[in-house]
Formats: structure tokens, C-alpha cells, sequence
């Protein structure tokens, strides 16, 4: 019941206490739309780590490539940009099934891996000039429609469609985390091989995690490269679109529904409203101070230790 | 229904499964017994699909499960347990029966679930966390109650008594005769204990060093010379 109205109040303040109050602020609803696609990344990254069990540092590649599938559709095909935002996510599902070899590595094998094929796809953007406008990029892309009479180009319309796609994106999540396929996936973990032999095809579920993950992560480089409308190689294959996402779900929780999204907004907010002020060079260095000072105190991440002081009280009564 | 023909498994220069020619049929309780390292897990995991075979055939219900994945044996009405227990991890023991008749069957069927929680003595245990919060003898009639949950056509049972105490162990005799029938399951069963094995089994397969040395009812088999000497280590 408690969880309810606290989602309730929290909904309400994200879809109209936002707009009201810092739609005026376009500086504000960039950053908050920033750390929102940031956010994003997260969400998928962590699904992927916490049903999948596998640590990807290859989430860039699926971001960069559902960028340049929506924008080039939109661009040489006239596919209207909200279908080719699903068309991206599609894109990246496409590029996560050739990196299907690498489910059978684990663990760190696993991260360098896909590491390595995240790169590829960055070399192919630069050198395919012909289709991906090459290093100097794309400029001018669609940018989102109008909708209801809402512009949804605008920074109050982008913040409402990221957040409502990362709303979608957390119902799903919960969905399997629920299903049947949820239980299989969270024992797989400590016992593969108990799951397997009463029935389970692991491989099977962890490829669908990662086409999931990476559709997610994908959508959000579509959304986002339509919000800025200006893409190249170097911008949408930056390292930096798996590194900030996993500060973001670590600091967050990664093993919590909103934890990445929680974390992806204070982390990136908190960066860039204050330390960014305090030291306009080099501030990201007090995120890793802070990434260091979570895992040492809360290893669960930033909701689980919102959360602790009620459990203890249930405990007590 | 189980057909092993000429099986073999090396581990590098180590046989561990030395050209075993054998058959379980869905009607009988067949014992699987020899000294430690005789080959007898390996024997297991070759059937249930943990290790490849390095020759030979293993077939079930005629069908080839050389290349077959572990989990499509499964299906097929391959249950097995394992000696030390492996109970799936973060879920409830209900959860752990859920996950084995949903991905082995195609559907969860809870009726069987209570019959199997019911028969394994974990009634009131379903909503326990299956790691961390029971007792040896209980993740033991887990080890059970998710292979039942397979709707298997046989059963392998790898040392299941093993490490019980004396009262635990007389209840899972008990558990373990009636099993065969009220399941409609075949069973193969690894024992150490000769008393056990001949009280529960209709044949005895005797393994030792990897061959297969006697195999027979269980008089005939804990009768016989070699099986006598690989027992005793020594002159019969």
C-alpha cells in the first residue's frame, strides 16, 4: 500500500511537477533529459547484469547503433521518427546476435569480449561513409514530431517521451522479473548447472537478456540522437555511454527496478549542477570517489540504503 | 528405456567410464555400486548430459543423446539429483519446483507440486528460501522433489543417503521405496550401503575402476569374487 501511494506521488511529480516547475529552466531539463538517457543505458545494462548475470561493457554499440539505424531510416527512407525509434532498438538487436558467440565466455572473458566488438561497430560507422556520412557524420536529422499539439521536440516534450519510454522500460523489466523465466534467470546465477538439468536452456535465456538489453539500450540511442539531431562515429560509440550507465546503476542499485535511474540522475545531476562549479576541470574524479565511498558502504547500492531504516523498523515491530 | 552401449569417458589420460554396456528399464530400481572413484558420477553425468562421452552410445527410449543438451534430456524424462545438494539459489523451495515443472513440462501443474512437496516430507517448507534455510535432510528431499518435478521416466539418485543420520536415513528408505511405484519412475541409484541397496533395487550393477564387473539381483552381485575384492581391497 505504502509502495503504491509512494509510486503514485512520484509519478505525479515526474509527468507534472517537473514540467511545472523546471520547464521554464531549458539548462535544468537538458541535464535532467541527459541524465535520463543516461539513465536509460543504465536500466538495460543492469538488466542484463542482474537477470543475465553477464557485465557488458559493450552497451555504446547497441546506443550507437540504434542511432544510426533511426537516423538514417528517418533521413534516406522517411520512416516517421517515433517508428524509427523502435526501428533502432530493432538495429541493435540485430548487432547483439552477432555477438551471440561470446554468451558461452563468462566473466571477465565475457566483458572484454563484447568490449571488443563494441568496437567494431564504431570502425564500421567511421569507414561506411557512403551510408553513415562517415567520421564527419550526420547533421540535421528529424527531430521528434509534434504530438496532441505538444512539441514534443521541445525540452518539456523530449523529457515526456525518455521518461515514458524508461516507464515502459521498467514495467517490462518488473514483467520478467516476475515470469517464470524471472525465477530461472535469477537461479542461474549460483547454479547453472541445477537449472539446466531440470529443463532450463540457459543460453536461450541469456541471449533473450541481452536482445532485451540491448533493444532498450538501443531505443534510447534512437531517441537521443533525434533530441540533439546531430551524430558522428566518435559521439554515439563513446565509451562514455557504458561507463557513466554503470557508475549510475552500481551507485544506484543494479539490482533494484529504479535503482539505475535513480542513480543516473544523482550522480549525473549532482555532477554537473555542483562539483562541475566547484571544479570546472576534472570533477568526474569525485564520482569515482563517490562510486568507491558506495561500494564500501552500501554494496547494494543507493535505494537498498534509502530503504534500510523501514526494514529495520518492520523487523523491530 | 536407458540404453548404455559400450559408454566410455576419459579425462585425459584417465578412464573414468571404461566401456559400460548396460540397460534400465522403466519397471525396475537398478543399483549402481563399486568402491570411490569407480566411475559411478561420471556414469551420471554422462547419462544427464554434464559430461560428453568420449565413445560409445547412450540411448533413451531409442532416441541418441550423444549430442543432446542437458536440458532436452531433461524434457525427454531425465531427472537427476545431485550428491551434494544443489538447490537453486535466491529462490523458495516452492519457486525451485515452479522453475523445474515449468521449463522440463511446458507448464506448471501445481496439484503436482503439492502431491511432490507432500511425498518429499517439504509440505510445510515451500515457502522457505531453498539456500540458505534448511536442514540436510530437507535439501536432500529437495534434490528429489525437483527431479519428481520433471515428470521424469527415470530417476537418477546420487548418493541420497549419504550423510544422514540414522532416523533421517529410515525415513528416506521409505520415501525411496514407495517412489518407484506411486511415480511411475525408473530409477537408477548410486548407494554406497550394501543393506540399502539390496533392500530397495531389482538388479545391481557393480562398477569397478570404470568397468563393469557384476551385474545381476543383489545376491548374486555382493556374492560374486570381484566385487568382494574391489569391496575389501584385497584377496576375497
Amino acid at each position: 500500500m505504502k509502495i503504491g501511494k509512494l509510486a503514485l506521488a512520484a509519478g505525479l511529480l515526474a509527468y507534472i511537477g517537473v514540467p511545472l516547475l523546471l520547464g521554464g529552466n531549458n539548462y535544468v531539463m537538458s541535464l535532467i533529459i541527459a541524465a535520463l538517457v543516461i539513465g536509460g543505458i543504465a536500466l538495460a545494462w543492469a538488466l542484463l547484469g542482474n537477470l543475465g548475470g553477464m557485465v557488458s561493457f559493450g552497451h555504446s554499440a547497441f546506443f550507437g547503433v540504434g542511432a544510426y539505424v533511426s537516423a538514417i531510416l528517418t533521413m534516406e527512407a522517411g520512416v516517421p521518427v517515433m517508428a524509427g525509434l523502435l526501428l533502432g532498438g530493432l538495429g541493435a538487436v540485430l548487432a547483439s546476435v552477432v555477438m551471440l558467440p561470446v554468451l558461452r565466455l563468462r566473466g571477465p572473458y565475457f566483458a572484454l569480449a563484447i568490449l571488443a566488438y563494441a568496437h567494431i561497430f564504431k570502425i564500421v560507422a567511421t569507414e561506411w561513409s557512403s551510408v553513415t556520412g562517415g567520421s564527419g557524420g550526420l547533421s540535421s536529422i528529424p527531430r521528434l514530431p509534434e504530438l496532441f499539439g505538444v512539441d514534443l521536440a521541445g525540452k518539456v516534450g523530449s523529457y515526456l517521451i525518455i521518461l515514458t519510454i524508461l516507464v515502459v522500460f521498467v514495467l517490462c523489466y518488473r514483467a520478467i522479473r516476475a515470469s517464470h523465466y524471472g525465477l530461472a534467470l535469477r537461479a542461474m546465477h549460483d547454479s547453472e548447472d541445477a537449472t539446466r538439468v531440470i529443463g532450463v536452456n540457459s543460453t536461450l535465456l541469456k541471449a533473450m537478456m541481452l536482445f532485451v538489453s540491448a533493444f532498450m539500450t538501443g531505443v534510447v540511442g534512437a531517441f537521443n540522437v533525434h533530441y540533439i539531431s546531430f551524430l558522428e562515429p566518435d559521439y554515439a560509440f563513446n565509451g562514455i555511454w557504458v561507463t557513466l550507465p554503470i557508475i549510475a546503476a552500481i551507485f544506484g542499485g543494479y539490482r533494484t527496478l529504479w535503482g539505475p535511474v535513480a542513480g543516473a540522475l544523482t550522480v549525473y545531476l549532482v555532477d554537473q549542477l555542483v562539483f562541475k562549479n566547484l571544479i570546472p576541470s576534472g570533477h568526474q574524479l569525485i564520482l569515482g570517489g563517490l562510486l568507491v565511498a558506495m561500494i564500501i558502504f552500501s554494496p547494494r547500492g543507493l535505494l537498498p540504503l534509502l530503504r534500510r531504516p523501514s526494514r529495520r523498523k518492520h523487523a523491530a515491530a | 528405456m536407458l540404453q548404455l552401449d559400450a559408454l566410455t569417458v576419459r579425462f585425459g589420460g584417465l578412464t573414468a567410464v571404461d566401456a559400460v554396456t548396460l540397460s534400465a528399464g522403466r519397471d525396475e530400481v537398478l543399483g549402481l555400486v563399486g568402491p570411490n572413484g569407480a566411475g559411478k558420477t561420471t556414469l551420471f553425468n554422462a547419462v544427464s548430459g554434464l559430461v560428453r562421452p568420449s565413445a560409445g552410445r547412450i540411448a533413451f527410449d531409442s532416441a541418441d543423446l550423444a549430442s543432446m543438451p542437458l536440458h532436452r534430456r531433461a524434457r525427454m524424462g531425465i531427472g537427476r539429483t545431485f550428491q551434494i545438494p544443489q538447490p537453486l539459489h535466491e529462490l523458495t523451495v516452492r519457486e525451485n519446483l515452479v522453475v523445474a515443472q515449468r521449463f522440463a513440462t511446458g507448464r506448471v501443474d501445481d496439484e503436482r507440486i503439492e502431491q511432490v512437496l507432500d511425498f518429499t516430507r517439504l509440505g510445510d517448507r515451500g515457502g522457505r528460501n531453498a539456500a540458505t534455510e534448511l536442514a540436510l535432510t530437507e535439501l536432500k528431499a529437495l534434490e528429489i522433489a525437483k527431479a519428481l518435478c520433471t515428470n521424469p521416466k527415470l530417476l537418477l539418485l546420487d548418493e541420497v543417503l549419504a550423510g544422514l543420520e540414522t532416523s533421517g536415513k529410515r525415513r528416506f528408505m521409505k520415501m525411496l521405496q514407495e517412489l518407484h511405484k506411486q511415480f511411475d519412475v525408473g530409477i537408477l541409484i548410486i548407494e554406497h550401503d550394501i543393506e540399502t541397496i539390496s533392500q530397495l533395487c531389482d538388479r545391481v550393477a557393480a562398477l569397478d575402476f570404470g568397468r563393469l564387473i557384476a551385474l545381476g539381483t543383489p545376491d548374486e552381485v555382493f556374492s560374486d569374487p570381484d566385487v568382494v575384492r574391489s569391496y575389501t581391497g584385497g584377496q576375497a
